[in-house]
């Protein structure tokens, strides 16, 4: 093998254990902000995502006004975070290039790893498949069914789970499995 | 490849860090009992645009209202009208900001609040409106291109001037979609 990180210089895995933690401590973040903004369940995310209520399918083919009273409450927005076309097509455009980024750089940590060449396909294809999913669940939510949300939680635990499974099983075996003395 | 990580780790922690959530600056009951003094009864007008109208808007202020409905939000006092506000969201790439324009019963500004911002954004929009910003709007109609912006220049930073300039931009939509569409 070429490249193996359990046999690669202290520097190296030292670098790669940053690389690791930094996206950990990153990917903890992303999670507490989005219980803030959208939430973990299928109700919260279709909220945050679907189209709102009033929105017609079709514009109208003459402009038409509707008026209805409401409370000073009502001003409150029951959605915490509504995001609407426009800011998913900004969300889209900032987030997806970033996790290509990192589905690459912990593929790269991946091909240094004593696994199988079918594991390691498989783990590649969950680290970029894993915002796919997400991105596409935000999308189909917003466009054909809010039930797509739960697209959205699959690729975000699926990117979470993505990340866990490289750095465990990176930090193990640079840091604590024991190299068998070769005779 | 130690470069190459670590570049890789901070670019990865600053996109994922640089998602801008909002932050909400004033709630809205807040703005709207501020901007609408007095009312009692409030009412919610939304316009869905047809084609024609909206082409008509987005020419005018380079501006598309989220689902194609507009929203005008009228506050009474007993049958008496108080005035109208809406509220305004202006996208930038650090993330939207919304505006609440408010008009009287001449169909004058009464006041701009600026409700949401962006973690990024919210010093930035915090020393324009501490330099006045809002203060310039009052008073203005239709007829008028608000430019609040070109008098902080030199007593502000460039991206608070930058803020002021979106600001300008929620307010000139305000104006466009008042003018034409409230009746």
């Amino acid at each position: 093998m070429l490249y193996d990180l359990s046999r690669a210089d202290a520097p190296v895995k030292w670098s790669v254990t940053c690389l690791l933690l930094t996206f950990a401590l990153a990917y903890g973040f992303g999670g507490w902000m989005v219980a803030l903004y959208a939430g973990f369940g299928p109700k919260q995310v279709a909220a945050t995502y679907a189209r709102s209520e009033m929105s017609m399918p079709m514009p109208p083919e003459s402009t038409v006004v509707v008026e209805h009273p409401m409370t000073l409450s009502q001003f409150a927005e029951s959605a915490p975070h509504p995001v609407d076309t426009a800011l998913l097509v900004q969300d889209t455009h900032v987030h997806v290039p970033m996790y290509g980024v990192i589905a690459a750089c912990l593929s790269v940590v991946v091909l240094g790893l004593r696994m199988s060449r079918r594991a390691a396909l498989g783990t590649i294809s969950l680290l970029f498949a894993a915002p796919w999913l997400d991105f596409l669940g935000m999308w189909l939510t917003k466009f054909l069914a809010p039930g797509f949300a739960w697209l959205t939680i699959v690729g975000g635990w699926a990117m979470a789970a993505g990340l866990v499974i490289v750095t465990g099983m990176a930090l193990w075996q640079m840091w604590l499995r024991k190299e068998r003395a070769v005779s | 490849m130690t470069t190459m990580f670590r570049a890789a780790a901070v670019a990865a922690a600053a996109v994922l860090l640089h998602i801008t959530p909002t932050v909400v600056l004033v709630e809205r009951p807040d703005a709207v009992a501020q901007l609408l003094p007095g009312a009692d009864r409030y009412f919610a007008r939304e316009v869905h645009l047809a084609d024609a109208d909206a082409h008509k808007l987005h020419e005018a202020v380079d501006w598309s209202p989220t689902d194609g409905v507009l929203t005008f939000y009228s506050g009474r006092r007993g049958n008496a009208l108080i005035g109208v506000l809406e509220f305004v969201r202006v996208d930038t790439p650090h993330g939207p900001v919304e505006v609440t324009v408010a008009f009287d019963t001449r169909g004058a500004i009464r006041g701009v609040i600026v409700t949401k911002a962006t973690v990024e954004t919210k010093p930035w929009v915090l020393e324009a409106l501490r330099a006045g910003l809002v203060g310039h709007y009052r008073g203005l109609t239709v007829a008028d291109i608000p430019a609040a912006s070109t008098a902080l220049r030199g007593s502000v930073g460039e991206l608070p001037l930058y803020m002021a300039q979106q600001v300008d931009k929620g307010v000139a939509r305000a104006l466009a979609a008042y003018g034409t569409f409230y009746k």
